[in-house]
């Protein structure tokens, strides 16, 4: 395989192994679709240039992570979108759910999307990207006990707001 | 040495999903543990669900274009930046139109009609079953652009979104012909009062001080009777961010 092909093949592998992972975390954090799609979409770009300074594979995903973060800070930091795309993306995969836990869902996306960044982030990254703690507190630069219990506080945040909603049939009370 | 509950409850919260041998060993521990973790481990199938989100299906397709048009791609880019800075430069009503579009729709009839398959059901849906208040003002200003209070009030779910020229506006009318939809286009010249028809909607093109505008409804909601509404309320002001 010629090295150009062996590039384009690599690059294919980073498109298809981590797109939809990066989409759904550049979503989560914007909140709005086009914008997402805009943050991903550069992400690779700026990927395919950079694409031989990669020389790990299995490094990949935080790669690419530091990546989407960057351009989602540089790009849209001061300009938060006003509002959310993230019912009406969802809207046809939820329609298989039976009523009560689309319901459910709808409100966890809503409370999600209104917890504080510093616990919305980690979440996103363990849950979404597949993060240990380890790496979480790597990306972030914090130590691994600040991610722990900023991940501990945004569970406990969405568990309480859920119960606010009436949803106490569905929340236990662990924590 | 086992673990402690207080302890293995700051886990569960941490790192539910965890691998950890000693942590793996306390979920069976005892019936209280066990019991923390079936709980623990329920919250955590919701909060995946409710965080997959649907990725767009032309996602893997745009990604895999990349190293193939990489200056297109940057176009489009700045074309989303600039978007604003595009519409200033569109004459009102331009006797010649141009349908060249960046974002792959051959024509504004393509686009509108391909936008409208893609979100229209599920934003009227949102109308539908969550009418809340609505910031009409923020959302118009990012584009120079206001509402009447006659067009703000009847709005009930706004959003951004794409349109051929970059971001625009995706708005959901409560009108008296029932809920209706309106595109704001900010960098699209279009042919003033051009009907389309798709599936079973009609649509009519309205050219707008800056910009344009399509409003989408059933056949029978007769929506060209809005266009005047449209076309008096939806003007340049409200400044630019």
């Amino acid at each position: 395989m010629s090295s150009e092909a062996s590039r384009l093949a690599k690059f294919n592998r980073l498109a298809s192994a981590y797109g939809t992972d990066l989409y759904r975390f550049a979503m989560w954090l914007c909140g709005n679709d086009a914008l997402a799609k805009d943050v991903v979409q550069e992400t690779y770009l700026r990927a395919w240039k950079a694409l031989d300074q990669l020389q790990d594979e299995a490094a990949a995903k935080g790669w690419l992570l530091t990546i989407v973060r960057r351009e989602y800070a540089r790009t849209f930091e001061r300009k938060v979108p006003l509002f959310t795309d993230v019912d009406t993306v969802v809207l046809t995969e939820d329609s298989e759910l039976e009523p009560d836990d689309r319901t459910e869902v709808r409100l966890l996306r809503r409370h999600i999307m209104g917890l504080a960044p510093k616990y919305r982030e980690p979440l996103l990254l363990q849950t979404v990207m597949g993060f240990s703690c380890e790496e979480i507190a790597m990306e972030l630069g914090i130590s691994k006990s600040a991610v722990m219990t900023q991940l501990f506080r945004a569970r406990e945040q969405l568990k309480s707001k859920l119960q606010d909603d009436g949803m106490a049939d569905n929340v236990h009370g662990i924590f | 040495m086992s673990m402690e509950f207080s302890e293995f409850r700051r886990l569960l919260g941490a790192e539910p999903r965890s691998r950890d041998p000693s942590f793996l060993r306390a979920r069976d521990s005892s019936p209280e543990f066990r019991a923390a973790a079936a709980e623990a481990d329920s919250f955590e199938d919701k909060l995946e669900r409710a965080l997959a989100l649907q990725a767009p299906a032309d996602l893997p397709d745009l990604l895999r274009a990349i190293p193939g048009s990489a200056p297109s791609v940057v176009q489009h880019r700045r074309g989303l930046r600039f978007a604003m800075a595009a519409a200033l430069l569109i004459a009102v009503g331009a006797a010649s139109l141009t349908w060249r579009m960046n974002s792959g729709w051959d024509s504004v009839q393509d686009y509108v009609a391909d936008h409208f398959r893609h979100d229209g059901p599920a934003m009227l849906a949102l109308a539908t079953r969550e009418p809340a208040a609505v910031d009409v003002g923020a959302v118009l200003a990012e584009f120079g652009m206001t509402a009447s209070p006659a067009l703000a009030g009847i709005v009930s779910v706004i959003k951004t979104c794409p349109t051929p020229d970059g971001k625009g506006v995706h708005m959901v009318l409560d009108t008296e012909r029932g809920l209706v939809t309106v595109i704001y286009m900010p960098g699209t010249a279009v042919p003033d009062g051009e009907h389309i028809r798709f599936d079973d909607r009609d649509a009519v093109l309205v050219a707008l001080r800056s910009g344009s505008a399509v409003i989408v409804g059933s056949e029978s909601q007769q929506v060209a009777g809005l266009h005047e509404l449209i076309q008096a309320s939806l003007v340049p002001g409200g400044g630019s961010t």
